[in-house]
């Protein structure tokens, strides 16, 4: 068994995000007055949301080895089809049905990937390169501008507040535990991991590789769903450009939340600490009013510098669980 | 499946294959093949490349369908049309090394695709505590000097990979066991490490199926051998009847190079 000054090493280098969010925490709580607030720490978990959620999504992709470019547009065009729907195709529905629409047109569109990529077997870049346009440019067809006026029950999960706490915070951290259950507790995860290390294996150990891609995609579909239901609360209206081309951002959370491109590694509770390093950021950023087109060099800076960190974290994972 | 019963007399093989064709094409893989392995018995099936092994065994595991013949097991006609049929009647395959995946641990890889599952409520959760037991059982009976169940499987020695793959047939009580070059990749101490584990296989009634060109690999352990040679049987013989200079010359009479 492994010793333990061994635990602690490995414990450190699994865990080493949740330190760089303490690290830039402390910076920024030292450096801008007004940072290390209750209310302000609230207000970075809000504003994180609705990109978490299509963190998680891509997330899942790439686990099963996947990878997903069309989530930020699906999220984007969900919005817009439930929006559309409540207010010109269907107004006699409720508001509050606007809520599990989201949910299921996310998982429609994302189920379009899933068939192409599971059953036709198309490689899911070309697949999601296709439906990224489709989406993109679906969402400026069906309306362009934006939906200001709809029910107000569509905006409560984004929006809405429970004794001062954003609704959207504890959706964004109870789907975070909920994906870390599915992916690590269950025979469904565990074969999204399978397949994500060793398609081939996981084929001959009697998994069905095909069915597994099409619900890989279906969830990530959903989870962009749900992300289109955050931005709308957030935004308090459904514009065209809703979520466009935050996809880059969501695979760049993902991938510091130690999530790797080669698929089977990584968790749900890593992509979650990849989501508030980059909020914690973003809010120092704006809170110092630092220019928004530096703002988005950083962000690739950051994302650079997450690779490089990941890739020392593996060697020193590698050498600390290689057998003596 | 279809299942027809037929007379059983005592000592009856485990699987009976017969008259078994198989084309590809034009090409005539496999030429009225008969071949039986008994209920504990290790079968060394020895040839060279394309001499039919190949194609021999992935139709009794259920990957590939025959194109004439019939397949016995344990006296019933069956039919194997896939890899999950194989394993329900307990057909297990060893793959020469690509059936593990490297970044799960040990534990993960071994009960991949059939977890020990509890309930939760509703929720079906995998039962880690006692995949972790199962495998650290199985790794001492193995002799498998892995320092844990959750070490991942890529810092196992190519043995040790193939004892990861042994244990699966041991623990979900196969009764045959397929192992497709099990010894090719390995250095020597790995190659004496799954000739033992074929031999705990043995003692446990499990008979297996030894598929390798290597002659000297096999000879140790084996029970009987077969002898393919351009999609034809060229022998059947037992241990007591032959040696390895033998066997060696059955090969080299039909054309066949031993390496």
């Amino acid at each position: 068994m492994m010793v333990g000054v061994e635990r602690i090493k490995l414990a450190l280098v699994d865990y080493m995000i949740w330190l760089i969010i303490a690290g830039a925490f402390i910076f920024f709580s030292c450096t801008i007055p007004r940072f290390l607030t209750f209310k302000n720490v609230l207000f970075i978990l809000y504003v994180a949301a609705p990109l978490g959620l299509l963190v998680f999504g891509e997330a899942v992709c790439l686990l099963g080895g996947n990878m997903d470019l069309s989530l930020s547009e699906n999220a984007g065009f969900t919005a817009m089809i439930v929006g559309v729907m409540l207010v010109d195709w269907a107004p006699w529905l409720p508001g509050w049905t606007g809520i599990i629409l989201m949910a299921l047109v996310g998982a429609g569109l994302g189920a379009v990937n899933g068939f192409f990529v599971g059953k036709v077997k198309i490689n899911p870049f070309l697949v999601t390169l296709s439906t990224f346009l489709i989406y993109n440019w679906m969402t400026y067809y069906l309306r362009r501008g934006a939906i200001i006026k709809m029910p107000g029950a569509l905006l409560i999960p984004g929006g809405g507040r429970i004794g001062g706490v954003f609704i959207a915070i504890p959706i964004l951290i109870g789907m975070a535990i909920f994906l870390y259950f599915i992916l690590d507790h269950t025979r469904f995860g565990s074969h999204i991991r399978a397949i994500g290390g060793n398609s081939d294996a996981a084929n001959m150990l009697g998994i069905n590789v095909g069915n597994t891609h099409f619900w890989i995609f279906t969830i990530a579909g959903a989870l962009a769903g749900v992300a289109g239901l955050l931005y709308t609360g957030y935004l308090k209206c459904i514009p065209s450009t809703i979520a466009e081309g935050d996809i880059f951002l969501a695979f760049a959370g993902a991938i510091i939340g130690g999530v790797s491109l080669r698929g089977g590694r990584g968790s749900a509770i890593g992509a979650l600490g990849g989501v508030l390093l980059m909020g914690v950021i973003n809010a120092g950023c704006t809170m110092t009013a630092m220019e928004p087109a530096l703002r988005g060099v950083l962000n690739g800076f950051i994302l650079l510098t997450a690779i490089l960190i990941n890739k020392t974290r593996a060697n020193l994972r590698d050498r600390i669980l290689m057998p003596k | 499946m279809k299942l027809k019963k037929v007379k059983e007399s005592k000592g009856a093989p485990l699987v009976k294959m017969e008259d078994i064709h198989k084309w590809y094409g034009k090409i005539h893989a496999l030429k009225e093949m008969s071949f039986e392995v008994c209920p504990g018995e290790i079968v060394g099936l020895i040839g060279d490349n394309g001499a039919g092994k190949s194609t021999l065994i992935k139709i009794l595991s259920g990957v590939l369908s025959k194109n004439r013949g019939k397949i016995y097991w344990k006296g019933e006609e069956v039919n194997v049309s896939s890899v999950k049929e194989a394993r329900k009647l307990g057909i297990e395959t060893v793959y020469q090394d690509q059936a593990v995946i490297g970044c799960l641990s040990v534990a993960q890889n071994i009960f991949m695709g059939r977890q020990p599952v509890k309930s939760w409520g509703p929720a079906k959760v995998l039962d880690k505590g006692k995949m972790r037991r199962e495998a650290e059982k199985l790794a001492r009976d193995l002799k498998l000097h892995i320092p844990s169940p959750n070490q991942e499987v890529r810092f196992c020695s190519g043995g040790e990979i193939q004892g990861v793959a042994i244990s699966r047939a041991m623990y979900f009580k196969a009764s045959l066991v397929i192992l497709d070059e099990p010894t090719t990749a390995l250095a020597v101490s790995g190659v004496q490490k799954v000739l033992s584990f074929i031999t705990r296989l043995k003692s446990e009634g499990i008979a297996s199926i030894f598929v390798t060109h290597n002659l000297h690999h096999v000879y140790s352990v084996a029970d009987r051998f077969v002898v393919l040679s351009r999609g034809e049987k060229v022998a059947d013989v037992k241990k007591e009847e032959t040696n390895i200079e033998g066997l060696i010359e059955l090969q080299l009479r039909k054309g066949v190079t031993v390496t």
